[in-house]
């Protein structure tokens, strides 16, 4: 059982169609344009991805960093924000690989309450669940939860994930099942 | 049960999840900054000091240099029959070396320090062509190419440390092209793709 369709989620700010161009010839006021529309989705992205969530604003920087000096070399017929989130997902993962090394053990407590939860407002019942919802993501494998992710809370349509990952359709949804099945189950057990 | 059905509790643990966190305009900030710091200004150009001489140069000044020899070395060839060659114009990128060799300042090692590199690339439709590479951060501004005397080749000599190299053309300042003379590869970091020089010491 997987949850209906779901819309693709807007971008924080809408970017203007010429930005882009702009940023490609080094606008850097283009480029701030860019990073003020997708910062906060990157953030999100990243404190999800990362085994020390710790990392995620450095991971922001890095792949807008990335991004920045790859423009050049963006090819306009392929879609923005997956070429952004492929660079993200590709530093996320390097940083899981080099934090493995350093420490294997799992997100435990002691990181989830160093990571702030994204809203500050809401009654305490509401950032328990939050908490509880962070915590049951944080123990999905990195390869499903990476996708589970770009698709149900970035949007992305399986087409787009399988060009940005290479990873074949059939397989995407396996895995988005996979992360889906463990993640209802972690919750069920509470609030079921 | 079908796969549409409702399932309010992972509904609800995606909604959780799709809260974005507050805007940031501190981090926008830094953002921005480490990118505009990571693109390469004069400021930035290792100095090279050149043979015994001691006279230190800016390495992307000695660009220039290298281009105009280049374009010497196209109306030369065109007029003036020698026996010995004495800069290789290679019809792919190819080392070359000047009469005299370049320490950088910075390395303790012969093999670190850079080696003139020729590129050449044939458009005669371009109005302005440059290299881009991960040796320049991909600005294109820091190697423009020079237009050939018959109008079709560009080329453009600049110094690269020894190692594997992914680069390409930006024509117009807007079109990244590959080389089709040399080998490609996939950036796995971003993507796309990108020719690749091997540059070493023969």
């Amino acid at each position: 059982m997987t949850p209906a369709p779901l819309q693709r989620p807007a971008p924080a700010t809408a970017l203007d169609s010429t930005t882009i161009s702009r940023a490609k010839l080094g606008d850097i006021d283009a480029f701030t344009a860019i990073v003020e529309a997708y910062h906060s989705r990157c953030l999100r992205f990243a404190r999800a991805m990362l085994r020390n969530p710790d990392d995620a604003e450095d991971m922001v920087q890095e792949a807008f960093v990335r991004l920045y000096r790859a423009l050049p070399r963006y090819e306009e017929r392929q879609r923005f924000e997956s070429w952004l989130f492929q660079i993200l997902g590709n530093c996320c993962r390097t940083a899981n690989t080099a934090f493995r090394r350093h420490d294997a053990r799992t997100v435990d407590d002691e990181v989830l309450t160093r990571v702030p939860s994204p809203h500050t407002t809401g009654s305490a019942l509401d950032n328990e669940w939050g908490d509880d919802v962070r915590r049951a993501l944080a123990d999905v494998p990195d390869y499903n939860r990476e996708i589970f992710l770009l698709h149900y809370i970035e949007g992305f349509a399986y087409d787009e994930i399988e060009r940005m990952t290479g990873i074949k359709q059939s397989a995407l949804k396996m895995r988005v099942k996979r992360a889906s099945d463990m993640l209802r189950s972690k919750l069920a057990a509470r609030y079921g | 049960m079908s796969n549409d059905a409702p399932d309010p509790i992972l509904d609800r643990a995606i909604d959780e999840l799709r809260r974005l966190p507050p805007v940031d305009p501190v981090a926008i900030r830094r953002i921005v900054a480490a990118a505009a710091e990571a693109r390469v200004t004069a400021a930035d150009e290792p100095v090279f000091v050149a043979g015994s001489s001691g006279r230190s140069i800016r390495i992307w000044s000695a660009i220039g240099l290298a281009a105009a020899a280049a374009v010497a070395g196209f109306i030369v060839r065109g007029a003036v029959t020698t026996k010995a060659p004495a800069q290789v114009v290679a019809q792919t990128p190819v080392a070359t070396t000047t009469s005299e060799s370049l320490t950088q300042v910075t390395s303790s090692s012969a093999e670190s320090s850079p080696i003139l590199q020729q590129f050449i690339f044939e458009n005669a439709h371009a109005h302005s062509v440059s290299v881009v590479g991960d040796f320049n951060k991909w600005d294109r501004s820091t190697a423009p190419m020079q237009r050939s005397s018959d109008d079709a080749t560009w080329s453009v000599i600049i110094p690269i440390v020894p190692g594997r190299h992914i680069y390409g053309y930006m024509v117009d300042d807007s079109l990244f092209t590959l080389d089709p003379r040399a080998p490609k590869v996939k950036d796995v970091d971003l993507g796309t793709e990108g020719s690749v020089v091997m540059v070493g010491r023969p």
